[in-house]
């Protein structure tokens, strides 16, 4: 049922005109996805300075609260482009996208980012003053980095694998397990 | 003229590299050798264990490109932490000498993995690769910024207090350093269209 919405939502998508625009359009669709990961590349910079001067790599002689509040801002400018550009490379492609495997564990990843980085930044606020000058932050906090940078990496890898079609609808075997993960409608016609 | 070069080391060794470059040109040294690596860029597709396993793998691959970018990522952090600070955009309330410090093991580290995870990549598609011109852009973009940041940018940095620098020199180092970086991650990503 809610992969047959998926599916239909994708297909109201791809019938617009701006979307096969975007699509066929080879310098549009290229300069969305080259801004895409150099803002990427932005986002992640500052998200891993941060993570890293958590776990005491990086800027230890820095006040964490300093690092983590300076570097929000350019953090959130590069994710805030690089979510815009997400939903037009997402709107350029529907139908593969939401049937592809990797574009959904990657928006499950996110989700777990999001949390994450909610609990990370409430631990933090809660107890900085304590620790605040120290090189390493505590167990609790480093976990929440570590997580953070485990998450985010798995959430490029994903990105890079949904360029392959290893797991497409239009090429595996009907009621098979990646089908099922896929959301693959029985008797589609488009992919 | 000894303490004229003594004073001057690293504005006459700037000078003396961008002198050998326009000689390699101007003699054709870099069209000439251009032809002999086709060999070796052959080599590392068909023969060398790296060309297998990226091309026989692709889940592999993919990965290590995702390694490659990760460590971009982390390069463009630790270029725009201390670059926006030379620029007073960033942390202004702390010393730059202290940033620029504190992000260069960082630095080096996540350099050396984008060039190890770079070969890997290449390798797997080294037939191509070395016919497009932005590739070799990058190269030429990435041994630039290398030499840049380890031969120029850090040891002026780390030589004196910040405050005996002038303005407009750390400006300059910022900015350059900005845009070097931009251009390889620029054309590293242009490659994939090409």
């Amino acid at each position: 049922m809610l992969n047959e919405l998926v599916y239909d939502f994708a297909i109201w998508l791809d019938d617009s005109a701006w979307s096969t625009l975007l699509h066929e359009s080879y310098y549009m669709y290229n300069w969305v996805e080259s801004i895409h990961v150099l803002t990427l590349i932005v986002c992640l910079g500052m998200l891993f300075m941060i993570d890293l001067r958590m776990l005491g790599y990086a800027l230890p002689n820095i006040p964490a609260s300093n690092i983590a509040q300076r570097l929000n801002a350019p953090m959130l400018v590069g994710f805030t482009v690089m979510f815009i550009t997400g939903i037009l490379l997402f709107y350029a492609v529907p139908v593969r996208s939401s049937q592809s495997v990797w574009f959904r564990l990657k928006m499950a990843l996110l989700v777990a980012c999001a949390v994450n980085a909610y609990l990370f930044h409430k631990r933090m606020n809660e107890s900085v003053a304590s620790w605040d000058n120290n090189a390493k932050a505590p167990k609790r906090i480093r976990m929440g980095a570590a997580l953070s940078l485990g998450f985010w990496s798995l959430v490029v890898i994903c990105g890079r694998f949904i360029a392959y079609d290893w797991f497409d609808c239009e090429y595996t075997d009907p009621n098979s397990f990646s089908q099922f993960l896929s959301g693959c409608i029985a008797g589609q016609t488009r992919y | 003229m000894i303490s004229f070069l003594s004073l001057n080391r690293r504005t006459v060794g700037l000078a003396v590299i961008l002198l050998v470059v326009i000689l390699l040109e101007a003699l054709e040294v870099r069209a000439s050798i251009y032809p002999g690596l086709l060999p070796y860029f052959e080599w590392l597709k068909n023969s060398s264990w790296l060309g297998y396993l990226g091309t026989t793998y692709g889940s592999v691959y993919a990965t290590v490109e995702a390694g490659h970018l990760i460590s971009m990522a982390v390069i463009g952090g630790t270029i725009l932490a201390t670059d926006l600070r030379l620029l007073g955009v960033l942390f202004r309330d702390i010393p730059s000498e202290i940033i620029t410090a504190g992000t260069f093991k960082c630095f080096k580290v996540s350099l050396v993995c984008a060039i190890a995870t770079g070969i890997f990549c290449a390798a797997g598609v080294a037939d191509k690769v070395y016919y497009m011109e932005v590739f070799w852009i990058k190269m030429l973009t990435l041994l630039t910024g290398s030499c840049f940041m380890i031969f120029i940018k850090q040891p002026l940095l780390s030589s004196r207090p910040h405050s005996e620098i002038n303005p407009w020199i750390l400006r300059l180092l910022a900015v350059t350093s900005i845009l070097i970086w931009f251009t390889v991650a620029a054309t590293g990503r242009w490659i994939g269209f090409s």
